[in-house]
């Protein structure tokens, strides 16, 4: 096995097909960019609204809840499936890569909202009477009193997260999304050998992952509540 | 747009559907217990161990907690075959499963076996408790407090995860969905029923779990 490695790997490592990886990790990076950034927008809206007490939220908080529930307690492929079959015939032209993110966010959303709503949830409740009792406004307490604290209890789980997420988009390769899962598939497809193919998508998948989930670990030793 | 949603030819196949997911159940019951098993190992390896085994048990947990299960499935299932090894495609996703569920849970029960420290046990000791009482009283209820939430967590995870067992042909319970759904032409309402199915296995295992924990470690797991 390891004379038909060498006897590939220059043939493997070729500029077309180092250039063929790169565009497929840039969509990797692409999906998780685009749906944690949403999903960090989003997930913080619900949070916020599940948080509130105030009765007219009450039935979009029912809709948040089991929006959250719904996409936690599915597998990321099933979300897949389920998305693709409900835009494909309304919006027929949608590309795979839209479709991929488009889950990817829907999924995101919910873990992230999650992740924010134990963030705030950190902060005592005593706080935010005084700050009622100080005439703070609704907007005013949460962006001086419950956010500032917040952060340091969301910040390592949601780096966490994210790590969790570049893995995730490797389910989009069964679509048909050329990320990085799936140009290793087409690699192998192409005849290079199994080894080859794959061990290179997991460096690269590595390369990608590695520095974030150091980072997560530093933030975590780093914001640990003093 | 003008679909008429027709549940019942789905609804049909549901006893079928209910055997994928008992599959599903299995499959994540192999990959917790077995992941369990090396991650013990892995953890006392990175606490207790000595320079090398210590090193050898970090990367292990590096290398796969920082790549996606897929991959490594995929290197299992199409390398192996190269050395002369051929495996199945259940067999396949269940070593692959296990060596990944074992690089997580290793982090998970290093926390726990880091929980109990030699000051308490000597405490009881010179208290005069029994090695039994020790274990009862002061190890376990220490250990069931930091690890059971996220165990439970990770099982719950793992049942999710299993379905990546049907992009290899396993007839688990997405590999059945994606069987009827060719053949009935009826994807919506078949990935909605089997989304349902899933909501339903998570929901019952993780109050299950709760449940078991309160009354059995008294430790308190949010499950909503």
């Amino acid at each position: 096995m390891l004379e038909r490695l060498i006897e590939e790997a220059p043939l493997f490592f070729n500029y077309h097909n180092l250039v063929f990886i790169g565009q497929a990790m840039a969509r990797t990076l692409g999906m998780t960019v685009i749906g944690c950034s949403v999903g960090f927008v989003l997930g913080l809206s619900i949070a916020i609204i599940r948080q509130s007490a105030s009765r007219v939220l009450l039935p979009l908080r029912i809709v948040v809840i089991i929006y959250v529930e719904f996409f936690r307690r599915i597998p990321f492929l099933v979300v897949l499936f389920i998305v693709l079959f409900v835009i494909e015939p309304m919006m027929p032209g949608t590309s795979l890569f839209g479709i991929a993110t488009v889950s990817v966010c829907l999924l995101s959303t919910a873990f992230l909202s999650e992740i924010m709503r134990a963030g705030l949830e950190s902060v005592p409740k005593a706080q935010i009477e005084a700050a009622l009792a100080l005439n703070f406004n609704a907007l005013q307490t949460l962006t001086m009193v419950v956010l500032p604290q917040s952060w340091r209890v969301i910040l390592p789980p949601a780096a966490a997260f994210v790590v969790m997420f570049i893995k995730d988009t490797s389910l989009a390769s069964q679509l048909g999304v050329i990320e990085l899962t799936f140009a290793g598939k087409m690699l192998v497809n192409r005849g290079f050998s199994p080894v080859l193919g794959f061990g290179a998508i997991l460096v690269c998948y590595f390369a990608l992952s590695y520095p974030l989930s150091r980072f997560a670990a530093y933030l975590e030793k780093r914001l640990a509540t003093s | 747009m003008n679909y008429t949603f027709q549940f019942s030819e789905v609804l049909d196949e549901l006893p079928y559907l209910l055997g994928g997911a008992g599959v599903t159940l299995q499959i994540a019951f192999v990959a917790f217990w077995g992941g369990a098993i090396i991650g013990l190992i892995g953890a006392l390896a990175k606490v207790y161990g000595g320079k090398a085994s210590k090193r050898i048990a970090s990367s292990y947990v590096t290398i796969l907690t920082n790549t996606p299960a897929l991959v490594q499935i995929f290197l299992l299932y199409y390398a192996l075959p190269d050395l002369g090894v051929l495996l199945d495609p259940l067999t396949a996703v269940m070593i692959g499963l296990v060596l990944n569920s074992g690089a997580y849970l290793t982090e998970i029960l290093r926390a726990g076996v880091i929980s109990v420290r030699l000051s308490e046990i000597e405490a009881a000791t010179t208290l005069g408790m029994s090695r039994l009482q020790i274990v009862r009283y002061v190890i376990l209820p220490h250990i069931a407090k930091t690890i059971y939430a996220p165990l439970s967590n990770f099982f719950v995870w793992l049942v999710l995860g299993s379905s990546l067992a049907a992009l290899f042909g396993v007839e688990e319970l997405t590999g059945r969905a994606i069987n009827i759904s060719t053949a009935n032409l009826r994807s919506i309402e078949t990935f909605t029923v089997v989304a349902g199915i899933y909501i339903l296995l998570t929901v019952i295992a993780s109050t299950s779990l709760a449940m078991l924990g309160r009354w059995m470690f008294r430790v308190k797991v949010r499950v909503f």
